[in-house]
């Protein structure tokens, strides 16, 4: 099947890519480890290393302030051959994680709930790409690459989210719910992509069987899964470790930011140079900002679930205490699935080029700080600004374009008129 | 050529006379190469337990009694150092190192206490106390900076209900020791100063040593049978001096250069010319006397010593016996030799001047350096404020023995070490050689990072420990002053197991403190980043929100500024309202 062939050989060239950057350049992937834009301390490969190697000389990772990963990793990653001296087993499961991650991509645009969910067909919903094409523009992006390159652990979580959205809009709801609670595990905020994931996986099961369940048994059912899933994972893991302390170490760590280590994100600048009386306001402040779309999208989005979910991907790159371009390029990755809302979009070349103004003079300017001394902590937190601008103008730009997107179906009359905001 | 004479350094004429009499102090002298000069003080005074426990002090201080009785501390040990003792010159350290500190302030103590709880509730009574008793910032010991070391320290003296003892350390390398920590010390002392050796003891010359350290160490000793227990303080002040730094007069204190025809030349060298010299290397022995070098004159013999035996002998040179000492004084002195001659000890006149003049002398013997165990030298590797890693080289000089020790560091929290690259390589063999590891991580601003290795070094080997860290950037109040400066980190500890000493003092080598420089936000503006930060969340948050509670409509369906201007939305509303009274 020439479909098939296709698929192949994207993949195959996408591995194949991976495996020759990490063998070509041995010192690659502990280069891009060290980069901050790439690994943040709750998702670095080195604190791994150091949780694992801790793990396996039986001192708690946890009684410490370097490892804040999930302690299901670490029996993961401890029958991995040692790294350093043996890559290739790592090197390959960063590999087949992308490949995982691309083929759930597909899925997803297979599924085309992103033009055409149940209650809203868009009036442009022809205008599509291939899920090959989507699943190249993942594969071959470079931050993709990079990413996999450094194996930090927020491309397992970028996995997972992927999947939980396959998942969902394929209507299969206990896959759906075990892929979200992994997320949510190893990453707390994707936690929060409950509520449109859950409307996702019930619009694509009333499709499916042609009848509407009770949306309120649906939910209730697949909330006490969700709980059922997370505690489980939880209770595993204290039975791993032995103690419940991995919850401060891990979740705290996200939720209070005690490790100020720079990233491109905004609350780690905010916060070294916060009073220290107004520290826990704004901590509070900051998670409610984030927590405040959910709810906001999910009602005012309800026809269409999927883009909600993108939307919020895109608002945990840029609103959440560690983000990296892991999360950056997830959102990046998911927004092709929505091609018909392109010739919507106002500030396109804005934003794209803000993004690249960003990435190019991100590194350098953190070299002007950390390296050279010729610059100060401001030219990095100015680009981290900047890059953060881009991803919310994307965001708030993809949003017009969908609620327009509506409105020519609601109105048809107005389409392709000027229209206002009342 | 000269000759060597083995030199004996004699740290058993002190063993020996301990527990004889209830106080006790002696100088020794010792010209170390390159007309430096190693000055060791030590002050002994004894109090029975018994005496202790009623609150009866004699020579024990009462201030520093009352402080141990308090906080509950059973043994005690505090150093005040400055400067690096430079092992490759001046061979081993006075004591085997074990009155000696690492840069700035170290203190160590066991305390009695039912629970850990409780031994660091008693620990920070501890270091509150001795901060105001010594002048010094050890109130700012806090948790981050506490360790409880597992196998560097042993106790000295003698504890019979060691179950309930907690040992714990701390280290301020930040610390500047200077004068106001001298004169508490001083005043510690039965003749505070103003008799004995301790008059010669001044804060100009003693903080203007190429070393310097002072200790304090407190700690019971027994009998054989476990009764008629004595708790013994220990001061002792180690110093190197260098002499012809010591000698510049105080008001004149520029070292100026001498007029070339005072310089002996080196008249091998081409450029040697009428007004260009490269001088010759010295090689008499420079003459001093005390007076010169400590800027004070010895006032006679502390009342309180012994009239005779071991403890009169309080002042002692350690020289070939072929150079020329003489006394200056107007009392009555005793001159005694010791070992073979190479040791010259005076018993000092009470109330009068003593001084000792050492006249320029070329010399044809000289006295061979005991070579230390260990040489130690630790360094920061790697550039930027991002990350860095610390290399740590230990090498055994010794041609027969092996050494096993142990290596404690104490890192702050700020600097978050990697296990996983911690290597250790020995230049000889390609065994591992670290034998044990005891590994407490940091936790952010709580408790700094606690690393102990028990390691072995085969015969003339060199050791190698690396391991990679990270710098965590702080909240911008957590930052010193002089941020850019850089931190602290205190000294590594090491501890010799085998060949270890005879007595319970054991055998310590520390390295230097180094210097770690963290990245640093803008101090200047935490308003800007609040304002500049909260601006783009407001136009994300702004921006969205606007879009999810608006509706839209038709362009041509709104009345707009456009069409009469402010005119225009004031006869709108104005019409708008009228409509609503005429319906209403």
């Amino acid at each position: 099947m020439a479909f098939d062939q296709q698929k192949v050989l994207l993949f195959g060239v996408a591995a194949a890519v991976r495996l020759l950057l990490f063998t070509a350049f041995p010192s690659l992937p502990n280069l891009l480890t060290g980069r901050v834009e790439i690994s943040t301390p709750v998702t670095s490969f080195k604190r791994l290393q150091e949780g694992v190697f801790l793990y396996t000389h039986n001192v708690s990772p946890y009684d410490g302030g370097v490892f804040h990963q999930a302690p299901l990793l670490l029996p993961l990653f401890s029958l991995l051959p040692n790294p350093a001296f043996h890559p290739f087993a790592t090197n390959l499961l960063y590999t087949v994680v992308d490949l995982l991650g691309a083929n759930a991509l597909m899925q997803i645009a297979e599924s085309w709930q992103s033009a055409a969910p149940r209650l809203f067909k868009s009036s442009r919903k022809d205008l599509r790409w291939s899920s090959i094409a989507i699943g190249a523009g993942f594969l071959f992006n470079p931050f993709t690459i990079t990413t996999c390159i450094a194996r930090p652990t927020s491309a397992l979580t970028n996995l997972f989210i992927l999947i939980s959205m396959a998942k969902a809009s394929q209507g299969a709801g206990a896959t759906f719910v075990l892929a979200l609670s992994f997320a949510s595990y190893l990453a707390m905020h994707p936690i929060l992509l409950f509520p449109p994931l859950l409307l996702l996986c019930y619009d694509a099961r009333a499709t499916k069987t042609k009848s509407t369940p009770p949306l309120l048994t649906f939910a209730v059912v697949h909330v006490l899964a969700l709980a059922a899933a997370l505690g489980g994972l939880l209770y595993l893991s204290a039975l791993l470790m032995g103690s419940w302390e991995f919850l401060a170490a891990t979740y705290g760590v996200r939720l209070l930011l005690p490790d100020l280590t720079p990233n491109v994100g905004l609350w780690w600048y905010f916060f070294t140079e916060m009073f220290d009386s107004f520290r826990e306001f704004f901590l509070g402040v900051f998670w409610l900002h984030v927590v405040s779309y959910v709810p906001g999208l999910t009602i005012r989005l309800r026809k269409q679930p999927l883009f909600v979910a993108t939307t919020l991907t895109g608002i945990f790159a840029v609103f959440t205490p560690y983000p990296s371009i892991a999360d950056g390029t997830l959102y990046l990755s998911l927004v092709p699935l929505f091609r018909h809302l392109f010739p919507l979009m106002r500030y396109t070349f804005l934003a794209s080029s803000t993004i690249l103004y960003a990435s190019f003079i991100g590194p350098a300017f953190y070299y002007l700080w950390i390296y050279a001394g010729s610059g100060n902590a401001n030219f990095f937190y100015a680009i981290t600004l900047v890059w953060s601008l881009g991803l919310s103008v994307i965001v708030g730009d993809s949003l017009y374009a969908a609620l327009r997107d509506e409105l020519d179906v609601e109105r048809p009359e107005l389409r392709g008129k000027e229209v206002k905001r009342i | 050529m000269r000759s060597f004479l083995p030199l004996l350094f004699f740290n058993y004429l002190i063993a020996f006379a301990s527990a004889a009499s209830d106080y006790y102090e002696r100088l020794l002298l010792r010209p170390l190469p390159r007309s430096a000069l190693l000055a060791s003080f030590n002050f002994r005074s004894n109090e029975s337990s018994a005496s202790f426990d009623q609150q009866h002090f004699r020579y024990f201080p009462r201030s520093l009694g009352q402080i141990l009785q308090h906080a509950g501390t059973k043994e005690l040990h505090l150093r005040f150092s400055l400067g690096r003792w430079d092992a490759e010159s001046w061979g081993q350290q006075p004591w085997d190192g074990a009155r000696e500190g690492g840069t700035g302030v170290e203190l160590w103590a066991w305390l009695e206490a039912l629970s850990e709880e409780e031994a660091f509730a008693r620990w920070l009574t501890l270091t509150n106390a001795l901060s105001g008793l010594f002048c010094a910032s050890l109130n700012f010991i806090d948790a981050t900076k506490t360790i409880r070391p597992v196998m560097s320290f042993q106790p000295e003296g003698d504890h019979h209900n060691s179950s309930s003892l907690h040992l714990l350390h701390g280290t301020l390398p930040h610390e500047v020791v200077c004068t106001e920590n001298l004169t508490p010390f001083l005043k510690l002392l039965p003749c505070k100063g103003k008799a004995g050796i301790s008059s010669l003891l001044d804060g100009h010359k003693l903080f203007d040593a190429s070393w310097q350290t002072m200790a304090i160490d407190v700690r019971p000793i027994c009998g054989q049978d476990g009764t008629h227990c004595v708790l013994e303080m220990e001061q002792t002040v180690d110093m190197v001096l260098d002499i012809d730094r010591s000698k510049r007069p105080r008001d004149n204190p520029i070292p100026r250069p001498l007029p070339i025809e005072e310089i002996a030349c080196d008249t091998s060298k081409h450029y040697n010319a009428e007004d260009t010299c490269y001088p010759l290397d010295k090689s008499a022995e420079p003459p001093w006397n005390l007076t010169d070098i400590f800027g004070r004159s010895l006032k006679g013999a502390c009342p309180l010593t012994d009239e005779d035996g071991e403890g009169a002998k309080t002042v002692c040179i350690n020289t070939p016996p072929e150079r020329i000492i003489q006394a200056n004084t107007t009392g009555q002195y005793v001159e005694t030799r010791l070992a073979s001659d190479t040791v010259r000890c005076y018993k000092l006149p009470t109330g009068a001047d003593f001084d000792i003049d050492l006249p320029e002398q070329q010399m044809t013997t000289g006295l061979v350096l005991a070579s230390p165990p260990l040489f130690a030298a630790r360094s920061i590797n790697g550039h930027g404020q991002e990350r860095g890693s610390i290399q740590a080289v230990i090498r055994n000089p010794s041609f027969t023995d092996s050494v096993e020790f142990v290596y404690l560091e104490s890192l702050p929290w700020f600097m978050k070490p990697y296990l996983h690259t911690l290597q250790a390589r020995v230049d000889t063999s390609p065994s591992n050689p670290i034998k044990e590891t005891y590994y407490r991580p940091a936790v952010d601003r709580h408790r700094g990072t606690h690393l102990e290795l028990c390691m072995a070094i085969p015969p003339a080997s060199t050791l190698t420990l690396t391991y990679d860290f990270e710098k965590a950037i702080l909240r911008y109040t957590e930052y010193p002053p002089d941020a850019n400066r850089g931190f602290d980190v205190a000294p590594a500890v090491i501890r010799l197991l085998s060949p270890g000493s005879s007595g319970k003092q054991g055998v310590y080598v520390r390295t230097t403190s180094l210097l770690l420089p963290l990245p640093t936000p803008d101090f200047s503006m935490p308003y800007n980043v609040i304002i500049l930060t909260s601006t783009v969340m407001a136009l994300g948050f702004g921006n969205i929100f606007n879009l999810l509670v608006r509706r839209f409509v038709g362009a041509d369906e709104v009345q707009t500024m456009g069409a009469g201007g402010l005119q225009g939305v004031l006869r709108g509303r104005i019409t708008r309202l009228r409509a609503k009274f005429t319906t209403g």
